[in-house]
């Protein structure tokens, strides 16, 4: 019976889980050369953003957004020391976080936004109607959606796929590949948070004080998202780079709102139930 | 350089992304608003009030389909593939506020039509075979599931907001109880203005001011908590462009006023009555307009505030 309607609707079965796979991208050695926003907008043939001067160092690119998935940030900062200033660059390639508990994924109304095989967060073009939930619950500034009158996938939500087209013929995501530093590393989950476990310990024993992990089962940043599937090394405090300290899931305030909104509309059903008994 | 340092975060980039929703959806939650408020005063006025109230708030099951008709359009027009509306109905999926709201509306919608037919064929207004068939509608159960479902598409408009990262929207408890008790003034304030209208009994009218007037304040005392939470990420509502419309339309116009009119209305009869409770009940459903726009509005502000964002998030 199930069989035959899962048939007659062409439901597919979902595909087998695989490996957890994700970004781990160490700030540290990144140089900026943005070759990854290249490779990524190349490869999933994202339009251009135009050519607007931010003004804001090298940084031309400005936020993540539907046709930008990736970002590479520049950070100047001057610190005053004994004789002048002390000046360094911090350079990181932002990127969607796929986050184990996706508030962009809890707020969809359509399912369009899946948890794939691989533990990433994608959205299907074929089923997002454009509701526009995801993009003010992201924690993150991540998803957007496409003005409704662009050439691109107009009016849809988009995102970071993971190169989930790459993935599925067991390639590299394109930025991934691109990256001349090995500064955004991809595979196995389980495997890049050892290697970023060690990354950090030899960066702290090189006298790295405020380097950190930054989306790790174990950091702060989980506690409510989860862990990240891209996962960062940084080199000084989350806000720096834009990044919230406990980036928040709706969902966990949301029965505490849905009380009082019944408190409220139940008590004017009681007071109004008052006002008119006993007249009858 | 130096100046970057002085900052917290990254120049001065919002953390999150501007809601890309367009006026549709603050209507939207006015209507759907006013609707619920009145099938829930039509429904209490049925089960409890004199056979006065109950002919002249049964007006509120006209006003209840009538204030839905717009509403499904608006929510369709909001989207980015209006096309495809109909996917928010091709799962249950109450965790999402959106698809919780789609469904409500969905189940509602007919069954404030039902209501609304067997009024009409109450009072014959609709005759024949069709007048026939509505008089079989069970009432009491449709008013009953209706209550239930008017009280849900009222409250989960204000928590679907609160279930974002916008940091005025988030970081109260209390949106969602400001939008449900916006929805039953404006609501009561709607059957309220019908019955002035159609000139109902004295004693009636005054006790759809007094349940007005109820959610009037009920909405005064839910919003002072709303703002006092919020404290500094309210700015873009309390200060600035949108304090205006917040301040004077939604909070002077649209609450103090009516309570005040309405508190003038106390003693009065007849005409000088009927003539202050509209002006009253206007002035609440104007006013619940005017909140949702703003609160709407400053919202999107308050999602390049950068550290409001970082404040939200790191407590």
């Amino acid at each position: 019976m199930i069989d035959a309607y899962k048939r007659l609707m062409n439901i597919e079965e979902p595909p087998a889980p695989k490996t957890a796979k994700g970004f781990f991208t160490d700030t540290s050695l990144c140089i900026g050369c943005k070759a990854c926003e290249v490779a990524c907008k190349q490869w999933n043939q994202l339009p251009a953003d135009g050519f607007a001067m931010t003004g804001n160092s090298y940084d031309n690119t400005g936020t993540l957004g539907a046709t930008t998935w990736r970002h590479v940030q520049f950070i100047e900062q001057a610190k005053a020391n004994g004789h002048g200033l002390e000046q360094r660059w911090l350079m990181m390639s932002d990127v969607c976080k796929h986050c184990a508990n996706a508030a962009c994924l809890e707020a969809c109304p359509t399912g369009a936004l899946v948890r794939t095989e691989y533990g990433t967060v994608y959205v299907q073009q074929d089923v997002c109607n454009g509701c526009g939930f995801c993009v003010p619950a992201c924690p993150f500034g991540v998803i957007d959606r496409t003005p409704t009158d662009g050439h691109f996938e107009a009016g849809t939500a988009h995102k970071c796929t993971l190169c989930y087209d790459r993935l599925k013929d067991d390639m590299t995501p394109a930025c991934a590949k691109s990256c001349p530093t090995a500064s955004i590393q991809f595979g196995d989950i389980d495997e890049l948070r050892e290697r970023a476990r060690r990354r950090l310990g030899e960066l702290q024993a090189r006298g790295e004080s405020t380097a950190r992990l930054y989306g790790m089962p174990e950091s702060t940043e989980a506690q409510e998202v989860g862990p990240l599937h891209a996962f960062f090394l940084l080199l000084d405090e989350p806000e720096k780079y834009n990044l919230p300290s406990i980036p928040r899931l709706p969902r966990k305030t949301m029965a505490e709102r849905y009380g009082w909104s019944a408190f409220v509309g139940v008590g004017f059903a009681l007071v109004a139930a008052v006002v008119f008994g006993g007249r009858r | 350089m130096i100046e970057n340092q002085r900052r917290e975060g990254y120049y001065d980039y919002p953390v999150i992304r501007r809601p890309v929703w367009t006026w549709e959806i603050p209507a939207y939650f006015w209507l759907g608003g006013i609707a619920s408020g009145a099938y829930l005063t039509a429904s209490l006025a049925q089960r409890f009030g004199s056979k006065d109230d109950r002919q002249y708030a049964a007006d509120g099951f006209y006003l209840a389909a009538a204030a839905l008709v717009p509403c499904a359009p608006l929510l369709t027009a909001d989207l980015g593939r209006p096309e495809r509306f109909h996917h928010m109905l091709r799962i249950f999926k109450p965790l999402s506020p959106m698809n919780l709201g789609a469904w409500t509306l969905t189940a509602f919608t007919p069954l404030a039509f039902a209501r609304a037919a067997a009024r009409a064929a109450e009072t014959g207004l609709l005759r024949g075979p069709l007048g026939v068939l509505t008089r079989l509608i069970p009432k009491t159960l449709v008013e009953l599931t209706g209550t239930l479902l008017g009280l849900t598409l009222a409250g989960y408009t204000g928590v679907l907001l609160a279930a974002t990262n916008v940091p005025l929207w988030a970081r109260s408890k209390l949106l969602g109880g400001v939008f449900m008790a916006s929805a039953m003034s404006s609501g009561s304030a709607a059957v309220g203005l019908a019955a002035a209208r159609r000139r109902a009994p004295d004693a009636t009218l005054h006790r759809f001011a007094t349940i007005e007037s109820a959610a009037g304040l009920g909405e005064l005392a839910i919003l002072t908590g709303y703002l006092a939470q919020s404290g500094k990420t309210a700015r873009p509502l309390t200060a600035g462009r949108l304090a205006a419309p917040f301040w004077v339309a939604a909070v002077g116009a649209g609450t103090l006023l009516p309570l005040l009119l309405h508190r003038m209305a106390g003693r009065r009869q007849g005409r000088p009555l009927r003539i202050l409770s509209s002006a009253a009940a206007m002035c609440t459903i104007a006013g619940s307009l005017a909140l949702r726009w703003s609160i709407f509005e400053a919202g999107k502000i308050s999602s390049e505030d950068q550290a409001a964002s970082f404040e939200l998030s790191s407590d």
